[in-house]
């Protein structure tokens, strides 16, 4: 049976929106957290970051299922640094831009972000070329966006800047230029998200039944739900306590009879 | 004496006035996800750590030999990742050899050394000008600053997880960032800056 793909708009609400790589499944958070002050940096760290991704779950795809998962992941980092390091160096030696100290040192630190890794191993290694492209496209656009909007606040607000022009606004808040105000401001663009995501979901629903004959691909492992992980370790654990305390009772009575 | 002060300041300024994870975000996916997978927390750490120390030492010392300390840095980079990658796979090698029958330490092997934490660690070394020594110590700071870092965020979501009066819009990953947020500013104190000047 010829396997068929979804559309490009689901893909992209699926992985970019719902499953936000950043806002959801949050990883790829560290050039986010240190790198991403300014909107230049967050359009530089984009553009490597969706080409990285693509670059790479594209060749796992059509090349690397049946090589060993050890070995596949290595060559992610090896495949990320082919394409990293001589646009690093070329950045550097013809556009004669200032990248500045972050931005060059977590440009190459790209090659093992947690986003590549994951998406090759969870989409890209059990799709199709066809199928992994769309996922890398529309996580890379979903990663992107929220780059974007940080950056952009970020620097608006903590600098009082946009793009490197003066904005001469009153106020600024320095903190957002620090990490920790990254994080505040991924928690609150994550609950903006979170409150939209009843809406995005019927949006989703309607697409997939316009789509009744196309098949889903296999990367409900990818988005798996952090928070329900969690919470089921946090079960576990509370199961593995109750058994705890079941058998001192058990002893404690045990001893009890016997006294 | 004087090597032992500089050593243990190298280890509390990774810790704490630093910590790679809050303060630069470095393994910082890493540490969240073990919040959801807490019984790994020990065999993550401990192969962190290594891989840390190992590549910090190695890099340190393949970045003394003029032909590479004269490469541009996108070079240096290149180096580092391959050492990266060449200290993993003879890891990997290693495991499959003596455990061929432990999956889940094989699965926690890729997550342990193919992160930013571990990748930065060199750059960390070199930007700073450390000595043989302090790179080592460099390295286990490295690891003792995640396992730091990952611990306080798994208590954190463990109680969040459990706290039913979070607005609905703010469970899951809203709450979560913002927790570390707060860490965050905590560690911010240790390395005294003020956010009103």
């Amino acid at each position: 049976m010829k396997e068929q793909t979804p559309g490009f708009r689901v893909s992209f609400l699926k992985s970019a929106v719902l499953s936000n790589p950043v806002l959801v499944q949050m990883v790829g958070l560290c050039p986010a957290v240190a790198a991403m002050t300014n909107v230049r940096s967050a359009v530089l760290i984009s553009a490597v970051l969706c080409l990285d991704l693509i670059v790479t779950c594209v060749l796992a795809s059509a090349l690397m299922k049946r090589i060993p998962r050890a070995v596949r992941v290595a060559l992610y980092l090896g495949i990320g640094l082919a394409l990293i390091c001589p646009l690093l160096y070329f950045i550097e030696t013809y556009t004669l831009m200032n990248l500045g100290l972050s931005i060059k040192v977590y440009l190459p630190l790209l090659a093992v972000n947690a986003v590549t890794a994951l998406h090759c191993e969870k989409v890209a290694v059990k799709n199709p070329v066809r199928t992994a492209f769309s996922d890398a496209a529309a996580v890379g656009l979903g990663a992107s966006i929220v780059f974007l909007i940080i950056g952009t606040l970020r620097e608006v607000l903590g600098s009082g800047a946009f793009a490197g022009i003066d904005l001469d606004l009153p106020i600024s808040l320095k903190g957002l230029s620090l990490p920790f105000g990254c994080f505040i401001l991924l928690g609150f663009l994550a609950a903006a998200l979170q409150a939209f995501s009843p809406y995005l979901r019927q949006a989703q629903t309607r697409e997939t039944d316009a789509q009744p004959a196309q098949t889903q691909p296999a990367q409900t492992d990818a988005q798996d739900d952090l928070w329900s992980d969690i919470l089921e370790a946090e079960a576990v654990s509370n199961e593995r306590l109750a058994a705890l305390d079941e058998f001192t009772e058990r002893l404690i009575g045990g001893e009890e009879d016997a006294q | 004496m004087k090597m032992i002060s500089t050593l243990l300041i190298t280890v509390l300024y990774t810790v704490f006035v630093q910590n790679l994870v809050m303060s630069a975000g470095l393994g910082m996916s890493e540490a969240i996800r073990l919040a959801a997978k807490p019984e790994k927390f020990r065999s993550l750490a401990v192969m962190i750590t290594a891989f840390s120390v190992i590549t910090g030492t190695i890099c340190g010392g393949l970045s003394r030999i003029p032909a590479i300390a004269t490469l541009p840095f996108a070079g240096r980079a290149a180096v580092y990742g391959g050492v990266l990658a060449a200290v993993y796979l003879i890891a990997a090698l290693l495991l499959a050899l003596l455990k061929p029958q432990d999956r889940r330490l094989r699965s926690t092997l890729g997550i342990a050394a193919l992160n930013t934490l571990v990748y930065a660690v060199p750059f960390l070394n070199e930007f700073a000008a450390y000595s043989f020594a302090e790179s080592l110590f460099s390295g286990l700071a490295a690891g003792a600053a995640f396992v730091l870092a990952a611990a306080v965020i798994g208590q954190g979501a463990k109680l969040l997880a459990n706290n039913s009066n979070i607005p609905p819009i703010f469970r899951g990953s809203p709450a979560l960032f913002l927790y570390v947020g707060l860490i965050s500013l905590g560690f911010l104190g240790f390395s005294g800056t003020s956010l009103f000047q």
